[in-house]
C-alpha cells in the first residue's frame, strides 16, 4: 500500500510550498490545541489541587500528600471502586446486548430510508433533558407506581423497584442507549455487503455469517459502543442518587461526599484521578482491541 | 489562491471574534439603565412572587444563581472572581465558613431591624464576629422526625427510638447530610449539646448510628425525600422538618413532622453581602426588604419550602393576613407557639461539631453510607 | 442485508428487540408528557385532573426563556466547533501519519473519562484565572472539550470504511489535496458529520454540571431543571421535558426530510452494490 506519509507527492510541484506544508497541520492541530488549552490545563490544575491543602475552608496552594494519604487510607475506598467498576461494566454489557437486536434490525431489516427515520427517533430522546427522563422513571418504579400496579394485577407483591440495581441500570440505559444504538447501527450498516453475499454464495449458514463475517467486521463500532456505555455509566451520579436512592455508593458519589468535609476538593481530586486512571486503562485496552488489525 | 484563502481566513477570524465577543459579554452589560443585583441562593428564593416588588421599586433586576448544596455554594464563591455575587443566602453553619474564608463583608448593625427580632435571634450564634454581624437571620425551622402518618403515628414518633422497630426495617430514609442526622441521633443519646461531644460520647454516637443501618432504605436529596415520603416508600426520615413535610402537606399528602421528646434541632438561613460586591447599597436594601413585614411573610410562605421568621412585625402581619398558615406553622401571636419550644429547651441549634473536625463527622457519615 | 439472504434468527426477533429498546427510550418521555398536564404537583397514577397551569408558568417565566436562549446559543456554537474539530481530527488521523498521532487520540479520549463534578470545578478555577469565568463563551469552550471526542469517534467510524488509496490515487492523478477532500472524503462523510453535529448539540444542550460551575449567572435549561428538581419539585420539570422533546423531534424530522430528499442515493448506495 502507498505510504500516506507524503501527502500530495506529485501535486506538490504545482502548489506553493507553504500551502503544502500547512495543509496537514490545518487538520492535525485544531483538536489537540483546543484540548490542550481547555482540557489539559484544567486537568493539570486538578492534579495540582490534589496536592493542595484546605485552610479555613479555603483551597490553598501547597505541596502536601495529605489528601492522597487520606484517600488511599480509606478502608472502603476499594470496595467503592470495585462496586462502581463492576456495576457500570455490567450495565455496559447489558446495554450493548439489549441494543444489538435493535441495531441489527435497523441495519439489516429496515430499508435505508426507514433506518434513517428510526435512527432519528432513537437519538431524539437524547436531546430531552436527561434529568427529566430520570425523574420520570420514578413514577414507574415507585411503590404503587406503573410497574408495581401491573405486577399486583397479576397477583404479584409489587414491591417498589427504586433503590435496586434494576433501577440504577435503567438510569444507565436511559443515558447510554441512544449513543450505543447509533454506534452499533453505523457499524453494522457499514459492513461490506459484498462480503456477506460472497460468504452466502460459498454456502455459509446465516449463523456463521453473523458470527464469522458481520460481527468481526463491525467489531470496532460495537466495542466503541460498549466503551461509551461504560464511560457514561461509570461517571453517572444522578440516577445513582435518584433511582438507586444512594444505596449504591459509587465513586462519583464518594467524590461529592468527600467535598462535604469542609471543602475537601484535594481529596475529591484524588478520587477523580483514580477514576480517570482506571477509565484510561479500560479505554486504552478496549480501543486497542477494537482497532486491532484484523487477522 | 493562498492570498485569497488568507483573507478569507482573516475575515472568518474577525467574524468569529465578533461573535465570540457578543456571547462572551455578560448580559449584565447589555441591559439598559436598570441595575443588576446578583444573589447566590438555595433554589426557590428568587421566585417572582417574592422578589418582584423589590425589583419594581428599585428598578433592579435580580439575577439568581441557585445552588443545591452548601459545599457547592462555597466552591462557587471560592473559584469565582471576588464581587461576582452581591448577596449570599446560606445556612447558618456556612455563614461561619464563609466568614472564616473571607467571602463576606461585615455589616453595620444599625442598618437592620435587630431590635424587632425575638430575643433568642438577636446576637445569633455564628453570625457575629468581634461585635459585628456578618449575616442577617432571615428564616428558620425545626428538625425532628418526619413521618408518613399511614406508616407511623404521631404517638409513635414521640421518640427517635421508634426507627429501630422491626416493622420499620428497610423503611427509614435519610437526608444525605451528616449534620442533621448525627445531631438528632445525638439528642437521642441524651447529649445536652448535641454537637459538643467528647471522645467517649462521639464513639457512642457513631455506635448508635451504625445500629440503625439495617433499617435504612436510602439516602436522598430534597426531591428524593419528597417522593419517597409521599409514596410511603419510607415511613420516616430523621433530621428534617416542615421544610419537607409542609410542602407535601400543602399538596394533600398525609405526612407531618413530630419533634420527639428527646428534642429537635433548628435550621437557620441568613443573608450576607458578598466580599467586594459592587452593589452594596442595593444589597443592603434587599436585606432590609426581606426583613420588612412584607418580605418576611413572603419568605415564610415560600413555595419551595416554608419557614418560620424571626421578626415580631413579620409575625403580626402573617397572623393578620394568613392566620391559617400562622397556626399551621406554630407562629400564633397569642397562645403557645414555636418560641415556647425553644424556651423550654427542646430545640438546639444545628451547628458545626465543636470538639471534632467537620471531616471526622463527614467521614463517619460516609462510612455509614458505605456500610 | 441483501434481500435473498436469510437472517440468523427470525425477523420477528430483531423487530421485537427494536420495539423493546424504543419502549425503554420513550416510556419516560411519554410519562413526562402526561404528567406535564397534571393538576397535581407530584406525579402519581391517581391523577386528580387536567391542567395547563404549568405550561403557563414556564412560558411566562422570564428566567426560563432566557435559559432557553442561553442553551440554544451554547449548544449551537458547541456543535459547530466540536464537529469541525472532531472531523478535522478524524480526517488527520485517517489521512496523515505524524508525530504524536497516538497521543492525540489518547488525549481526545480523555475528556469523557473525567467525572464532570470535578472537571467543572477545575474548569471554573482555570476560567477565573484567565478571566472568562461566568460567561457563555466559557461554557462553550468547556462543552467543546467533552463533545468533540464524540464527533471524532463518529467521523472516524465512517472514514474507516473509506478506501484510503482512493484519495492518494486522486492526488497521484494531479488533484490538489483539498479537491480530493471535497470530492471524495466529504461526500462519503456527510451522514457522519450530520450525526456528529446532532450528537454534540445534544451533549451540550443536556449538560448541567459544567454549565452550573462555569456559567456563573447565565442559566441554561438543564441547570434550571436541576435546581427545580432539587429545590422546588413541580411539573414544570415535565413541561420543560415535553417542550424540549417536541422541539428536538421536529428538528430531527426536518433534518431527516432534508437528508432523505437530498441524498436519496448516499445511504442506499451500499444496498444496491
Amino acid at each position: 500500500m502507498n505510504s500516506p506519509a507524503l501527502p500530495a507527492r506529485t501535486s506538490g510541484r504545482r502548489l506553493p510550498f507553504l500551502f503544502r506544508r500547512t495543509w496537514p497541520a490545518l487538520w492535525i492541530l485544531p483538536m489537540p490545541v483546543w484540548l490542550l488549552l481547555f482540557f489539559a490545563v484544567p486537568l493539570g490544575l486538578l492534579v495540582a489541587i490534589s496536592f493542595w491543602s484546605v485552610v479555613n475552608y479555603r483551597l490553598t496552594p501547597d505541596a502536601t500528600l495529605a489528601a492522597w494519604r487520606h484517600v488511599l487510607g480509606l478502608d472502603f475506598l476499594w470496595a467503592s471502586f470495585w462496586r462502581s467498576y463492576g456495576l457500570s461494566m455490567a450495565s455496559a454489557v447489558v446495554i450493548s446486548l439489549l441494543a444489538f437486536p435493535a441495531s441489527y434490525a435497523m441495519a439489516f431489516v429496515a430499508a435505508p430510508r426507514q433506518r434513517l427515520i428510526l435512527l432519528g427517533l432513537a437519538i431524539a430522546p437524547f436531546f430531552t433533558s436527561y434529568l427529566v427522563r430520570i425523574y420520570s422513571w420514578q413514577v414507574f418504579l415507585t411503590e404503587g407506581g406503573v410497574i408495581s400496579s401491573i405486577v399486583q394485577a397479576f397477583g404479584g407483591k409489587g414491591d417498589s423497584l427504586l433503590n435496586t440495581y434494576f433501577a440504577l441500570f435503567l438510569g444507565h440505559a436511559t443515558l447510554a442507549l441512544p449513543v450505543v444504538l447509533i454506534l452499533q447501527t453505523i457499524a453494522l450498516a457499514n459492513v461490506d455487503r459484498t462480503g456477506i453475499s460472497a460468504a452466502a454464495n460459498l454456502g455459509a449458514r446465516p449463523r456463521a455469517i453473523l458470527f464469522r463475517v458481520i460481527l468481526p467486521a463491525a467489531r470496532p463500532g460495537l466495542t466503541l459502543g460498549l466503551l461509551f456505555a461504560f464511560l457514561l455509566s461509570y461517571a453517572e451520579f444522578v440516577s445513582a442518587s435518584y433511582l438507586g436512592g444512594g444505596a449504591f455508593q459509587t465513586l462519583p458519589i464518594l467524590v461529592t461526599d468527600l467535598v462535604r468535609a469542609g471543602q475537601q476538593w484535594p481529596r475529591a481530586a484524588v478520587v477523580s484521578l483514580l477514576m480517570i486512571a482506571s477509565l484510561l486503562v479500560t479505554a486504552f485496552v478496549t480501543v486497542l482491541w477494537a482497532y486491532r488489525e484484523k487477522g | 489562491m493562498t492570498h485569497n484563502s488568507i483573507t478569507t481566513r482573516r475575515r472568518l477570524i474577525k467574524g468569529g471574534l465578533a461573535v465570540a465577543a457578543s456571547i462572551a459579554t455578560p448580559a449584565i452589560l447589555r441591559a439598559q439603565g436598570r441595575r443588576d443585583l446578583s444573589i447566590l441562593t438555595w433554589a426557590g428564593h428568587a421566585d417572582p412572587d417574592v422578589i418582584g416588588a423589590f425589583e419594581e421599586t428599585h428598578n433592579v433586576r435580580i439575577r439568581a444563581k441557585e445552588y443545591v448544596g452548601g459545599d457547592q455554594m462555597l466552591a462557587q464563591m471560592a473559584q469565582s472572581p471576588a464581587g461576582t455575587y452581591d448577596l449570599i443566602l446560606s445556612d447558618a453553619e456556612y455563614v461561619v465558613q464563609l466568614q472564616q474564608a473571607g467571602f463576606i463583608e461585615p455589616l453595620a448593625p444599625e442598618d437592620y431591624p435587630f431590635d424587632d427580632f425575638f430575643p433568642e435571634f438577636q446576637n445569633f450564634r455564628g453570625h457575629w464576629f468581634d461585635g459585628q454581624p456578618y449575616a442577617v437571620f432571615l428564616r428558620f425551622g425545626f428538625l425532628g422526625l418526619s413521618h408518613n402518618r399511614t406508616a407511623m403515628s404521631e404517638a409513635e414518633a414521640r421518640s427517635y427510638r421508634t426507627m429501630w422497630e422491626p416493622r420499620h426495617q428497610g423503611r427509614i430514609g435519610h437526608f444525605d447530610w451528616h449534620l442533621p442526622n448525627l445531631g438528632t441521633l445525638s439528642l437521642l443519646n441524651g447529649n445536652p449539646s448535641p454537637f459538643d461531644l467528647d471522645e467517649a460520647h462521639w464513639a457512642d454516637l457513631t455506635g448508635t448510628m451504625m445500629s440503625l443501618r439495617p433499617q435504612v432504605r436510602g439516602f436522598y436529596d430534597y426531591g428524593g425525600m419528597l417522593s419517597a415520603l409521599r409514596s410511603g416508600e419510607v415511613s420516616a426520615i430523621p433530621g428534617i422538618g416542615d421544610w419537607i413535610t409542609g410542602v407535601l402537606a400543602r399538596d394533600g399528602a398525609d405526612v407531618t413532622t413530630t419533634i420527639p421528646e428527646e428534642g429537635g434541632l433548628q435550621w437557620t438561613e441568613s443573608l450576607s453581602i458578598g466580599a467586594r460586591s459592587g452593589n452594596q447599597d442595593l444589597a443592603r436594601s434587599f436585606i432590609q426588604y426581606m426583613l420588612s413585614p412584607e418580605g418576611q411573610v413572603k419568605t415564610a410562605t415560600l413555595k419551595a419550602y416554608p419557614a418560620m421568621i424571626p421578626t415580631r412585625a413579620g409575625w403580626a402581619k402573617l397572623n393578620d393576613e394568613l392566620p391559617g398558615e400562622a397556626r399551621r406553622q406554630n407562629m400564633a401571636l397569642n397562645g403557645p407557639n414555636a418560641l415556647d419550644e425553644i424556651r423550654a429547651g427542646r430545640i438546639r441549634l444545628r451547628e458545626l461539631p465543636v470538639q471534632q473536625s467537620l471531616e471526622i463527622w463527614n467521614d463517619a457519615w460516609t462510612r455509614y453510607k458505605n456500610a | 442485508m441483501p434481500p435473498h439472504l436469510k437472517h440468523a434468527l427470525p425477523i420477528a426477533f430483531w423487530v421485537a428487540g427494536l420495539a423493546l429498546v424504543f419502549i425503554l427510550l420513550y416510556a419516560p418521555i411519554l410519562s413526562a408528557v402526561l404528567f406535564s398536564f397534571s393538576a397535581d404537583r407530584f406525579p402519581s397514577l391517581s391523577m386528580s385532573g387536567f391542567s395547563t397551569q404549568w405550561y403557563a408558568q414556564v412560558l411566562t417565566d422570564r428566567a426560563m426563556l432566557e435559559a432557553l436562549w442561553n442553551s440554544l446559543t451554547v449548544a449551537g456554537f458547541t456543535a459547530l466547533i466540536a464537529t469541525a474539530l472532531g472531523f478535522a481530527a478524524a480526517y488527520a488521523d485517517y489521512r496523515f501519519r505524524f508525530f504524536g498521532q497516538k497521543a492525540v487520540l489518547a488525549l481526545a479520549l480523555l475528556p469523557p473519562t473525567v467525572p464532570l463534578v470535578i472537571l467543572g470545578l477545575a474548569m471554573l478555577a482555570f476560567f477565573s484565572r484567565i478571566g472568562i469565568a461566568g460567561t457563555l463563551a466559557a461554557v462553550v469552550a468547556a462543552h467543546v472539550v467533552i463533545a468533540a471526542p464524540f464527533a471524532m469517534a463518529v467521523c472516524r467510524l465512517r472514514l474507516a470504511q473509506l478506501d484510503r488509496t482512493l484519495e492518494t490515487a486522486a492526488q497521484n492523478l494531479g488533484a490538489p489535496p483539498h479537491s480530493a477532500l471535497g470530492r471524495i472524503v466529504l461526500p462519503h462523510t456527510v451522514p457522519a458529520i450530520l450525526a456528529a453535529f446532532l450528537i454534540t448539540f445534544a451533549v451540550s444542550f443536556d449538560e448541567y454540571v459544567i454549565s452550573w460551575f462555569t456559567g456563573g449567572l447565565n442559566q441554561t435549561i438543564p441547570v434550571a431543571v436541576l435546581t427545580t428538581l432539587q429545590g422546588q419539585v413541580d411539573p414544570t420539570i415535565h413541561v420543560i421535558g415535553t417542550l424540549s422533546f417536541t422541539v428536538t423531534l421536529t428538528l430531527v424530522l426536518i433534518a431527516l426530510a432534508v437528508v432523505l430528499r437530498q441524498s436519496g442515493g448516499a445511504m442506499s448506495k451500499e444496498e444496491t452494490s
